[in-house]
């Protein structure tokens, strides 16, 4: 037997040396390049090139990803357009080396979400990664995503431009994890031909809402003579899904919060959330709003119903204006820039009641930077700080005013940057856009030219202009982990009230009680206040 | 002589109703697809009024044309192509495995035989789902570190990693059909002289085609539709990956998603109208005299 007890201990020596050598990487005493950011571009730009042609590189290979509906594709193309021009510079600069930039579009971003989650560990996710800012603080936690709060500080004057609450968006415990790309707001649209009918003046409807004047009460009033007079089949049509984020608008206009800063517990604001929900029911049991309307059909039900005029209003989403001129929601076809104008008011979601305020909702989208942006090029670990330099210029050309003014006026989002906000006013950069007589890669030019075809008019741009002072007014959902979970259980709170299976008070209680049998859950959400006894709803006229 | 079991004919009509009501959710479900992928909103009821005749879906499928309008691209044959590498990696190698391993259990006595036998089906219990956390730690500690082989290697893994869950399965499959061989096949065949090796290639693989060519289509079928590893590891997307990341119900034109969809159903349908005549046909061979 001694052979075999050899032969063991042979294989057991070997096994620890296998072991021993697996994982270890062999000491190399290259010198590590590194980069210090100076602000100027340009010049950061050279260095860069520099760095890399020194080191025998001659092609950086990065993958953008992003994710959304069909016109927003400048989530990804910016990012192409940025390697354009830092292409264009070093070839003015005798520099030969060439960022090449493949792209992924999906339209579900939860979906690209989950994909990232699992590949970036594997260092397969794309290295640009455009996303709800949402999925930030877990991204950020888990170190899948670039800390850029020091290369930011070099390019300050391009920081200061954007909007501080949407920068806010891009920050985790204090630290910069982004740029912001793109966000939006969400206003109530007022068909103008039903609130004629109904005798409801438009004219001064945004200022009303504005100051508070006009509330849910009014809201439900106009809904229900518009109904009463036959002008229109419904009062109100809004979004479905999970509650999130367009409903919890309810909450914030009836003066309520979602989310504590002080213990970084959600909330449910009892009297709040019991206002929105009975808001919900008032207005489906009164024949308002379709009771299965959390079940209806996107392109079938909801926007046919809103464009072919049959409701007085609708909660939707500022893309909503574009997306109606593309899509052939209209009895097949879609509405032309002038008929969406002459068709549709619209104002900030209005107070609850008298004494709150109006609000809207936004969802800012972030490019982010994967924490291994860069790794499948040669010479990784040696150049890792140059390949993230050169990302985090990538994105502060990509955020330029004028490719964020292009994304938003094809997509119908709202500027993220004062200086793209100001661009969408001028005409005569319209008009160049609307030709596509920019300096954009070619390749940019070539895939949004069917969308700048559709989208390009002074309607749109003027529409654009008009809702952004809604950010002002803005609410961010919160970026909490456990936020989708209790948006589901809003969801599922609101089908019942809306289908009278459940009264306002027993739907309350229904989420409390779900959020209790969660324990995950009820160790992160208060539940705060009381379902008010003497509340009233709508004004009594 | 019919080799089935007959029954009164009488009974023969309610049978062929009770089957037909029993998959009728799925004849109404693909139908849909279909009718919906060649119509320019969605058939989702039997409302036909929403269709409206058009090849427009099929043309963008093909031109990797995401939306009525817009830049969002992708390169479909590549898609098709990835889809179809893992199919066929997956059927080959799941075939090759088991055929040989099917023969060396159904025919070879060794030791742990039976345990062999007894844990295949056990391996076969284990959902794919269950395993993905060991089958990502060990690709993220085997994936090489060189870029060049990183695309390649996902998808080796991918293969290596689907046909593991259908090898079990397939074995047993193929030992069953080695069984159902006599004996004196073999025999005949060494005793004319020919080693192991080639009464197995040339005289026992002819007579179980009908085995191989199921096991063949069911671990392709399988490697086409898998969506978790190929999401998980490999770098590019396939058919399966594509259409789950482009179903938002809100934003996606959907007729042009059942095209999409109509597509990666074609290969399952291809495969069954042309195969299952040999799937069907039994084992009917001689004995050598």
């Amino acid at each position: 037997m001694k052979w075999k007890a050899t032969l063991l201990m042979a294989i057991l020596v070997f096994a620890v040396i296998a072991s021993g050598c697996i994982g270890s990487t062999q000491e190399t005493k290259t010198e590590t390049s590194k980069v210090t950011l100076t602000g100027d571009f340009t010049k950061d730009v050279i260095e860069i090139g520099k760095i890399l042609q020194q080191n025998g590189i001659n092609e950086v290979k990065f993958a953008a990803w992003g994710s959304g509906d069909p016109n927003s594709v400048m989530r990804v193309y910016g990012i192409v357009d940025a390697a354009y021009k830092i292409n264009k510079i070093w070839e003015q600069n005798g520099i030969k080396v060439k960022i090449t930039v493949t792209t992924k579009y999906d339209q579900s971003f939860k979906d690209q979400y989950q994909e990232f989650l699992s590949k970036q560990p594997l260092g397969q996710a794309g290295d640009f990664f455009v996303n709800s800012y949402a999925f930030l603080p877990t991204l950020a936690e888990e170190g899948y995503i670039l800390d850029i709060t020091e290369y930011a500080k070099a390019y300050q004057n391009v920081i200061d431009d954007f909007y501080p609450n949407l920068l806010e968006a891009a920050k985790y415990k204090g630290k910069l994890y982004g740029l912001p790309q793109d966000t939006e707001a969400r206003p109530l649209y007022v068909r103008k031909d039903v609130a004629k009918c109904a005798g409801l003046d438009v004219t001064t409807l945004p200022e009303d809402v504005k100051s508070g004047e006009f509330t849910w009460s009014d809201v439900y009033y106009w809904a229900k003579k518009a109904k009463e007079k036959g002008c229109a089949e419904w009062g109100l049509i809004h979004r479905k899904g999970s509650a999130h984020p367009d409903l919890i608008q309810f909450i914030f206009a009836f003066n309520g919060k979602l989310y504590d800063p002080s213990t970084g517990k959600l909330v449910l604001d009892v009297p709040a959330v019991y206002k929105w929900l009975y808001v919900e029911w008032k207005f489906a049991q009164d024949g308002l709003l379709p009771k299965d309307i959390m079940s209806w059909d996107w392109a079938k039900q909801i926007h046919p119903t809103i464009v072919e005029g049959r409701t007085l209003f609708d909660i939707g989403g500022t893309w909503y204006w574009t997306e109606w001129q593309t899509k052939q929601y209209y009895h097949g076809r879609g509405l032309k820039p002038e008929e969406v104008k002459e068709w549709f008011a619209y104002t900030l979601f209005p107070a609850g009641e008298k004494g709150d305020k109006p609000v809207t909702l936004s969802q800012p989208f972030i490019w982010m930077i994967n924490s291994k942006a860069g790794q499948l090029n040669p010479k990784y670990e040696e150049l890792k700080d140059v390949y993230h330099a050169l990302a985090f210029l990538m994105i502060v050309k990509a955020s330029d005013s004028e490719i964020n003014a292009i994304h938003s006026v094809i997509s119908a989002h709202l500027p993220v940057r004062k200086e793209a906000a100001k661009l969408i006013k001028d005409e005569n950069w319209l008009n160049k856009l609307k030709n596509l007589d920019l300096d954009l890669a070619p390749e940019v030019k070539d895939n949004i030219k069917d969308i700048v075809e559709k989208t390009v008019n002074p309607i749109n741009a003027k529409f654009l202009a008009d809702v952004s002072y809604m950010l002002e007014y803005t609410h961010l959902a919160p970026a909490h982990p456990k936020y989708p979970a209790l948006a589901d259980i809003f969801k599922e709170a609101v089908d019942k009230v809306l289908r009278g299976e459940m009264t306002p008070e027993e739907a309350v209680k229904f989420i409390e009680d779900k959020i209790k049998a969660d324990k995950e859950l009820a160790d992160n959400v208060e539940i705060k206040g009381e379902i008010p006894k003497e509340w009233e709803f709508p004004r009594g006229d | 002589m019919k080799d089935v079991e007959t029954r009164p004919k009488k009974y023969e009509g309610v049978l062929i109703l009770a089957i037909f009501l029993a998959t009728l959710p799925l004849i109404i479900g693909f139908s849909l697809l279909i009718i919906s992928s060649f119509s320019k909103d969605m058939v989702t009821n039997f409302d036909f009024k929403s269709f409206h005749l058009t090849i427009e879906n099929w043309i963008n499928v093909f031109r990797g044309k995401l939306a009525i309008t817009g830049g969002v691209k992708v390169n479909m044959a590549k898609i098709v192509l990835n889809t179809l590498i893992v199919a066929l990696g997956v059927s080959g190698l799941v075939t090759l495995v088991s055929v040989m391993s099917g023969y060396a259990l159904s025919r070879m006595d060794f030791r742990g035989r039976k345990w062999v036998i007894v844990s295949l089906m056990l391996l076969h219990a284990f959902p794919g789902v269950a395993l993905i956390v060991g089958v990502y730690l060990l690709y993220r500690i085997s994936f090489p570190q060189g870029q060049d082989w990183v695309r390649v290697y996902s998808f080796i893994y991918v293969i290596f990693a689907r046909a593991a869950l259908e090898v079990p399965m397939s074995v047993w499959l193929m030992k069953g059909f080695f069984d159902t061989i006599p004996w004196e096949f073999e025999w005949s065949g060494i005793i004319d002289g020919a080693s192991r090796i080639t009464v197995w290639r040339k005289i026992m693989l002819p007579l179980i085609k009908p085995g191989i060519l199921a096991v063949a289509l069911f671990s392709f079928l399988a490697g086409w539709q898998d969506i978790i590893y190929v999401r998980t590891f490999l770098i590019d997307q396939t058919l399966a990956t594509f259409i789950e990341a482009n179903i938002e119900a809100e934003y996606t034109h959907m007729p042009l998603i059942a095209a999409a969809g109509t597509l990666y159903l074609l290969p399952t349908i291809i495969f069954f109208l042309t195969a299952q005549q040999i799937l069907l046909r039994g084992y009917s061979g001689g004995i050598k005299g």
